[in-house]
């Protein structure tokens, strides 16, 4: 308590104009960024999939399966930062338990359950249940335990059968479209919806967290399978890696606009809070927001991407490109959920005054217990290629 | 023949099953609505016209800056004496001859507001005790995920302590800045007009300790109270009308420098 | 029906109600009763303990100091107002008696000059001016501050 009031004490010192005494604090912490950023991945992750599953971009095939693990992963963690960062968390199953219906936040449990069971798991098991009993006769001991039970008894791998697990698949996959926007779209409207502060209150909002959630997935992914080729030292389908550039590109554009689209309205009508926000973009996201988040996110990935649509060259030259593309545009989008939350909090709702955010490595909402919130997923994605490879699948869908 | 039994039996298994399982369903369901139906319409009707409207009127022609209320506040209902947490605070509006204004609140004002800028440069000055509004329209309810923060029937804006799980979500969509984190209970906390008080026929604790009645509690359907009358005698306004959260905490002598 | 979808339909089904049988048992009993919160957070919050008593408990014992309050200028100033009701933990004014130190800095609180007080009924000065450091009771009678020591 005494170094959280020594914390608070130095914040005082810090104050910049006047904020209401009670907003001296920052409520929402690292944890919160992360939140939308993990769960940003995982629709972006399955939009990815989608478009190769409903869209029929054929050349996207060899990251299906990778893209969907990946989702599952993060999915898995996607709680974590959520639930830790409560002030009760043994309380948080009243979540499920009497949700307010005007409140955002309480569909969060609903939306999570739904699209974790109903749309990934489901998705998976009707992808790899033919390579589950093939599996389950030709492995042994943990691998061949977990094939069986996974099967949930049925065992057929007849043509009929096959037929039936990819129309479902596709099926889920369809109902997951909409369900990705919802697991995501209602982290922005958590944000949007909040008329007492001007940084979050806009329709764009939902649109915007959506559309660089798509932008981050597709990065990861993009990572992921460079990654996973290099490890297993197999040739990258260069068509396949072109073409998820390709539409990180179009993504990208379309985030960028939305953005762009949100500060020039704010420009243009420069109404009330207009004044403290310029200040704020100038003077404390001034590196987050102009350099991080547009220039080395956005502008930075755009050029080379969309210089690549007009001359293409070498693969060598590509695969770097792509890689360094991939990085940039994660710490972007990171950024970008920073400079949303933490952004939305430095300045106060007098519109008069500004708070510090004094960033720790240790506790609960320090920056190590990000990195392991980031990490936990990758490492659960290994666990699952490992456990479930998809490019060991005797069969994909059509 | 065996088989068109094992069949039969499993159909039958099957069929009771499904029975059981819609028959829970249904019974659960039906067991929320169930207390609906009866008697909670006409009890909340008869209750509703019984229980009083409960709002505040504070008079900035007559507030002086002493910070009373704010220390008294945080004795009555044991806010921690930091100050980084306050259910009501007053703040002192310095507005200077060059058109600039200075806003500050040093402590809440405890201990009383001083003038930190020379006489010569002010053009005009006046203190704004401040308050949880009591909307009738809260986006703090409207926000709290599991139902621990709510308008009572008596219009007043509580928090249930062992229901709040600590998401402060209240605390970003309040526009006035009036919740904070209690960091020792570690639920969200505010000004509650000091209910427990006004239950009892009392006055809250800022309204009792203030020297120059610059705060008038009262039940607005009472038409007889001080404070309606303070309503009917003085152009009132509230703070932020233009996010129509219905404050019930009327201001006289609002300025528009006022945030 | 095929038999895949059957038992996932019937697992979702059995997972629906489970869920809901859970939900039942684990929502408090009141909750829902006046809105969706649990109502007898009503009553905890009448529940708490009160420290300031009001001016008429003062009164019962002390009618002569409010009696003189009430001709002088301090009438309006009720007695909790500079009478803290809570003394190093105790409620009880005969046990812990809520003396007041009546030092420069307590009387400044509404007193010292402030432009933000100008026309609000309240005596304002420079108290440096006025008196240099001496301590306002020693000419003024609290409760009846024209009545002058000197």
């Amino acid at each position: 308590m005494e170094e959280h009031y020594q914390h608070l004490y130095e914040a005082l010192t810090q104050v910049d104009g006047y904020i209401y005494p009670n907003e001296i604090d920052l409520h929402w912490g690292l944890m919160i960024v992360l939140y939308p950023y993990i769960t940003g991945l995982v629709a972006g992750a399955f939009i990815l999939a989608s478009l190769e599953r409903v869209f029929n971009i054929k050349a996207l095939k060899p990251t299906y399966g990778l893209a969907l693990l990946t989702a599952l992963a993060f999915l898995f963690v996607a709680t974590l930062p959520l639930v830790s960062h409560l002030q009760h968390p043994f309380r948080s199953y009243e979540i499920f338990m009497t949700p307010n219906p005007t409140s955002a936040m309480a569909i969060f449990g609903f939306v999570y359950l739904w699209y974790l069971m109903v749309v990934l798991l489901l998705e998976i098991w009707f992808d790899y249940r033919r390579d589950f009993v093939i599996w389950s006769k030709t492995s042994t001991g943990f691998k061949k335990i977990f094939y069986k039970l996974i099967t949930l008894g049925i065992n057929e791998t007849d043509e009929k059968s096959a037929k039936l697990d990819d129309k479902l698949g596709y099926f889920v996959t369809v109902l997951g479209i909409p369900s990705a926007f919802l697991l995501h779209g209602y982290v922005g409207f958590i944000f949007g919806s909040i008329k007492a502060n001007p940084w979050w209150s806009t329709v764009l909002m939902p649109v915007i967290f959506l559309f660089s959630a798509m932008v981050s997935g597709i990065a990861l992914v993009m990572l992921v399978y460079m990654v996973v080729s290099w490890v297993r030292k197999v040739k990258i389908d260069m068509l396949c890696l072109d073409t998820i550039a390709k539409y990180l590109f179009y993504i990208l554009i379309i985030d960028f606009t939305l953005e762009s689209l949100d500060q020039i309205h704010r420009l243009y009508e420069a109404e009330e809070s207009f004044d403290i926000i310029k200040v704020l973009v100038g003077g404390k996201l001034n590196i987050t927001l102009i350099y991080m988040q547009v220039i080395f996110g956005t502008i930075i990935p755009l050029s080379i991407i969309g210089f690549f649509q007009i001359y293409k060259p070498s693969e060598k030259i590509r695969k770097i490109a792509y890689f360094f593309i991939g990085i940039i545009v994660l710490i972007g989008i990171f950024f970008m959920r920073w400079n949303v939350v933490i952004g939305g909090q430095l300045f106060s709702k007098s519109l008069s005054g500004f708070t510090s955010f004094k960033a720790v490595y240790s506790g609960m909402e320090g920056y190590l217990m990000s990195a392991v919130w980031l990490i936990l997923p990758l490492l659960i994605l290994t666990f699952l290629l490992w456990l479930m490879p998809p490019w060991k699948k005797v069969s994909t869908h059509e | 023949m065996g088989t068109e039994r094992i069949k039969k039996n499993r159909r039958t298994f099957f069929k009771t099953s499904a029975a059981l399982i819609s028959g829970t369903l249904l019974y659960s369901l039906m067991k929320p609505f169930e207390g609906l139906a009866q008697t909670k319409e006409e009890d909340i009707q008869e209750d509703k016209t019984n229980f009083p409207l409960w709002g505040m009127g504070v008079d900035l022609e007559s507030c002086i800056g002493c910070g009373k209320c704010a220390e008294a506040c945080k004795i009555e209902n044991n806010v921690p004496i930091e100050p980084f947490y306050f259910r009501t605070w007053v703040e002192q509006y310095t507005v200077k001859n060059n058109g600039e204004v200075k806003i500050e609140s040093p402590n809440g004002g405890i201990g009383g507001l001083k003038q930190s800028v020379p006489d010569e440069e002010i053009f005009k000055s006046f203190m704004v005790p401040k308050l949880c509004n009591h909307c009738t329209k809260a986006p703090c309810v409207q926000a709290c995920p599991v139902g621990a923060t709510f308008i009572s029937p008596d219009g007043v804006v509580l928090v249930d302590e062992t229901y709040c799980i600590g998401c402060s979500y209240c605390i970003q969509a309040c526009p006035y800045g009036a919740r904070y984190m209690n960091p020792v209970t570690k639920v969200a906390d505010k000004c509650t007009f000091c209910y427990h008080r006004i239950s009892k026929g009392l006055q809250p604790a800022c309204v009792e300790v203030c020297p120059t009645d610059a705060r008038i509690f009262g039940n607005l359907k009472d038409k007889k109270s001080d404070l309606v009358k303070f309503l009917q005698n003085n152009p009132t306004q509230v703070l932020k009308p233009h996010l129509n959260t219905h404050s019930r905490v009327f201001y006289n002598g609002l300025s528009s420098e006022v945030k | 029906m095929p038999k895949i979808i059957f038992r996932l339909l019937l697992s979702f089904i059995v997972f629906v109600t489970v869920f809901v049988l859970i939900q039942q048992y684990l929502t408090p009993n009141s909750f829902g009763k006046y809105g969706h919160y649990r109502a007898d957070a009503i009553d905890d919050n009448k529940m708490r303990t009160s420290y300031y008593k009001g001016e008429e408990s003062c009164v019962t014992c002390h009618q002569d100091v409010y009696d003189l309050k009430s001709e002088d200028v301090h009438d309006r100033v009720r007695c909790e107002s500079c009478h803290f009701p809570k003394i190093a933990g105790s409620v009880d004014c005969e046990v812990m008696p809520p003396k007041v130190e009546g030092t420069l800095e307590f009387c400044a609180q509404c007193h010292a000059i402030n432009l933000g007080r100008l026309k609000k009924g309240v005596p304002q000065l420079d108290f440096k001016e006025h008196k240099g450091d001496q301590n306002c009771i020693e000419c003024h009678n609290v409760h009846a501050p024209w009545e002058l020591k000197e």
